[in-house]
């Protein structure tokens, strides 16, 4: 005789069949989205279907994260969760776990709701940006220990500063575990200290690189203290971690560019500020010597020696005018002088004496013009051209020479 | 191990050049007294001779962290 069961122990019982179905339990179907409703709870509600048939599908408002675009009736996805049984009903359904569009573009789609969630979260904004330091001394390398990146960026700091310190976190890079073992990586750099943090990969497929798409990668190098220089894959791959971090590189040998000064540069600049300090403490040297030079020469010039000198050569200056002048005036007297002399000789009464008229005075040495001055018996002096003829006056008459011109 | 020493007071490297940059321009001012010269050069000079000093010369290998913040050579 069979048993006899209630509803409920037979819904049970199926359900713990499906419960310990290893397929059932993690399980990927796809099909076309049909009755698709978003419930005001939050949980959706929708029907995947096919040619041959229906099967009922639940995603709780808990799993909503899993479902990255907005779906709707007719959708080609890919729904991943487990199959269990609605005991009410009596009905077995997915519960979704992770709803993905069928084929290509789907990781994408993903990929720019998380990016535009995260931005709106202002965790890309530009004032969380930690400025990258010039000059850091230790840098710390989260990437896979295998693979071309951590050479790129071991090359390429060692020529740049071969004296900065790197330290790897040999990190997984894709795959399962990844983004943990990147988080892991960038928290253990932080907590131990270093001055930048690179945190990357190498080149691959969007797959490849998907780790640097997650959240928690993000929200890792948003909370890092150190700043963060990302470098995923090649330059035209832009990733989740890109916008988080402080500072994009383009690749890896970048990233190393960015975060290891050239040592040689800075050794130039330091000598170049040595010549600089240099060259201006000359020029400020030689602008006081040539300050100094010009006062030099104003006090010469003005100081009591020069005074005498010049006063000295002024003097011998107004001698030698008053000489010259002097001679000047000498011999234009003497010149004058000659001119009267020739003049006076045509005039000298000893020329006139010479043809026999003789010149009369009286004893006072009184020329004797006029009658008036002279008295019978009076003393006359004659002059005449060789001496001194003296004569008494026998008579004195009177003669009028004009009448008897006339 | 790597030298880990974080030098808080002491400026940096990108500090010092800032301060070199501020010297050499009042240096090349014009009514600068020959007296503040000295000083500036004295200082410029002294802060090249740390930014030198501070630059190690010792070249570095690759380190490896573990998660528990154990280095070893890579």
């Amino acid at each position: 005789m069979n048993s006899v069961y209630s509803v409920g122990q037979v819904n049970n019982y199926i359900k713990t069949m499906f419960q310990q179905d290893f397929l059932l339990n993690r399980i990927s179907i796809k099909g076309e989205v049909s009755n698709c409703k978003y419930h005001t709870s939050g949980h959706i509600y929708f029907s995947l279907k096919d040619e041959t048939g229906a099967l009922s599908c639940v995603m709780f408002a808990g799993q909503r994260k899993g479902l990255a675009f907005s779906m709707k009736n007719g959708d080609r996805v890919v729904a991943s969760g487990s199959v269990s049984v609605y005991e009410r009903d009596g009905k077995y359904q997915l519960y979704a776990r992770e709803i993905t569009l069928e084929g290509a573009g789907l990781l994408y789609e993903r990929y720019l709701a998380l990016k535009k969630e995260l931005e709106d979260m202002g965790m890309f904004a530009a004032e969380y940006k930690r400025p990258i330091p010039r000059y850091a001394r230790t840098v710390g390398v989260v990437t896979a220990p295998t693979g071309a990146a951590v050479q790129d960026i071991r090359n390429v700091a060692g020529r740049r500063n071969p004296y900065v310190q790197l330290i790897l976190y040999p990190a997984l890079v894709q795959g399962e575990g990844a983004k943990e073992s990147i988080v892991k990586g960038i928290e253990t750099l932080d907590r131990y200290g270093v001055d930048v943090i690179i945190v990357g990969r190498g080149g691959g497929s969007i797959e490849d690189l998907w780790a640097f798409n997650e959240e928690e990668v993000a929200r890792a190098i948003f909370n890092c203290r150190t700043p963060v220089i990302s470098a995923v894959g090649h330059e035209t791959d832009t990733t989740i971690a890109d916008y988080a971090a402080d500072l994009r590189a383009p690749t890896p040998s970048a990233a190393a560019e960015l975060a290891v000064a050239d040592i040689r540069l800075l050794f130039e600049s330091l000598r170049g500020y040595r010549e600089k300090l240099e060259r201006t403490m000359e020029n400020q040297l030689y602008m006081v010597r040539q300050n100094l030079k010009y006062y030099q020469t104003k006090l010469n010039y003005l100081s009591p020696e020069n005074k005498i000198r010049e006063s000295r050569t002024r003097l011998m200056d107004a001698e030698d005018r008053i000489q010259s002048a002097m001679k000047n005036q000498i011999f234009l007297a003497r010149q004058n002088l000659n001119v009267y002399i020739e003049r006076m000789k045509g005039l000298s009464p000893l020329s006139k004496l010479n043809q026999g008229f003789s010149y009369v005075e009286d004893k006072n040495q009184k020329a004797v013009t006029s009658i008036s001055q002279v008295k019978k018996g009076d003393t006359l002096n004659i002059q005449v051209t060789d001496g001194t003829i003296k004569a008494l006056a026998a008579e004195v008459s009177g003669r009028n020479w004009e009448s008897e011109r006339s | 191990m790597a030298d880990t020493e974080k030098t808080t007071q002491e400026p940096t490297i990108e500090e010092s050049l800032k301060e070199l940059d501020s010297i050499v321009e009042k240096l090349e001012s014009r009514d600068i007294s020959l007296e503040d010269s000295f000083v500036l050069y004295q200082q410029g000079m002294e802060l090249l001779r740390k930014c030198s000093g501070k630059i190690d010369t010792v070249e570095k290998k690759m380190l490896k962290i573990s998660e528990d913040g154990e280095l070893s050579e890579f």
